[in-house]
């Protein structure tokens, strides 16, 4: 469960997060992730869509998503990679957008688009059990399953890695035949289980 | 407030736990893998199905489960391995020379230095020899000694003793009211009237809640692990 004080600031979070508030609050739902118009559009063809509402007012203000865990992401200007589906809350200073994700994307069973925040201030993730924070140097590059990844920070470059070789074809696959490759730098937030993906059932 | 713990190829554990629901293998060889149980690696990893190839030897010495053939693979290289599986804890073990028994949806990853062989009870797998194996469980694990009756769903696995049997409440039974109503469960059943039933010196392994971590049946005629 994420608290966040509020004195008369506001923060935006994923449409009925709201479990529980002290003080006063006023709830707006913001069509189109509170992106404008061209936001509303883009999130429309896209299809990552994400109900949000911005939550103004004075006292605390507690949020949760299916007993999943939280993870605090302070951002200093950069630019988080998130799936919209893990993005419980952000600070209202933050400016949340959509980012073509090709082929990765589609991987994850999330669809093509993935949504990026960007700014200063702090975001809350949530996932499956504690997340776990890797740094992706150029040295150590990352390799990770598509179901795990949740988001990641950071100058990175993806490319989608297929192990599939003449024995996944006859029933002898590895099991972990797709994977994302990060390489750069940046940290990549993994949850400790796994989303369905089309690449898992290879 | 702090941000989140950061790991490198550097900072992560050496064959240990990250959270409660993450564990890092340093891989510098070979381990046997559930499939789906890594979400991340660095280094230079290869994952092979279990099957005919240069594995073979491998597999002659560590691997006589058919059975599950299709569900493990071998990791195989340099680097280090995130495994988890579906947010449930996660925990390592070492074996000493022993023997242990396990469920086989509970068993994430082990060491080519144990053997692997299908238990007799069915769904269980057996460990045998010496190395370290990684589990999941539903909850903290708790260990037992015998003389104990378990629940059979919360039933992870046991070490060192005979193989369990079955034991069913006799009291329960008695008369024919009572027989009906725990072969049809009208009237109400306890649910507690079927137990497995431990002796002899060992420890037993416990998961603190009734959920089975899903497993691939194996050999089983309906129910779970009875």
């Amino acid at each position: 469960m994420l608290a966040v004080d509020l004195t008369g600031d506001s923060v935006k979070a994923k449409n009925g997060a709201m479990v529980a508030y002290e003080g006063e609050m006023t709830f707006k739902k913001r069509t189109g992730g509170g992106e404008g118009l061209r936001g509303m559009v883009t999130r429309r063809l896209t299809g990552e869509q994400m109900a949000v509402m911005e939550v103004k007012g004075h006292g605390t203000c507690y949020f949760a998503d299916r007993a999943s865990e939280i993870n605090l992401v302070s951002l200093n200007g950069e630019k988080l990679y998130v799936e919209s589906s893990n993005l419980l809350c952000t600070d209202s200073a933050l400016r949340t957008g959509t980012s073509f994700t090709g082929l990765r994307g589609s991987s994850q069973g999330n669809g093509l688009f993935t949504t990026t925040v960007e700014g200063t201030g702090q975001a809350a993730l949530v996932s499956a059990g504690t997340a776990v924070v890797l740094r992706v140097t150029p040295q150590t590059p990352l390799q990770v399953d598509p179901g795990a990844y949740i988001a990641h920070t950071g100058g990175l470059k993806q490319h989608f890695q297929a192990g599939v070789n003449f024995r996944a074809l006859i029933g002898e696959s590895g099991g972990e035949s797709f994977q994302i490759r990060f390489e750069g730098d940046g940290l990549v937030y993994v949850q400790p289980s796994e989303r369905n993906t089309i690449g898992g059932e290879v | 407030m702090n941000g989140p713990v950061i790991h490198d190829a550097w900072t992560l554990p050496v064959d240990d736990n990250i959270n409660p629901y993450a564990f890092s293998v340093d891989l510098n060889g070979q381990w046997f893998l559930q499939k789906g149980k890594m979400v991340a690696y660095y280094g230079q990893i290869d994952f092979q199905g279990v099957g005919l190839g240069h594995l073979d030897h491998l597999i002659a010495h560590s691997f006589h489960s058919p059975l599950h053939a299709a569900d493990w693979v071998v990791a195989e290289g340099h680097g280090k391995m995130v495994l988890a599986d579906r947010a449930f804890d996660v925990n390592s073990y070492d074996l000493d020379d022993g023997n242990l028994s396990i469920r086989s949806g509970n068993l994430l990853a082990f060491q080519p230095s144990l053997s692997l062989k299908q238990s007799i009870v069915p769904g269980f797998l057996t460990l045998i020899g010496t190395g370290k194996f990684v589990a999941a469980s539903n909850g903290p694990v708790v260990f037992m000694e015998p003389p104990i009756r378990v629940d059979p769903q919360a039933l992870v696995g046991w070490a060192d003793c005979p193989t369990p049997c079955h034991h069913y409440d006799h009291e329960y039974l008695r008369g024919f009211l009572g027989a009906v109503r725990s072969r049809t469960g009208i009237g109400g059943a306890s649910g507690e009237e079927h137990q497995f039933e431990f002796v002899g010196a060992g420890t037993v392994l416990l998961q603190s809640t009734e959920e089975v971590v899903d497993e691939i049946s194996v050999g089983e005629t309906g129910g779970t692990g009875s």
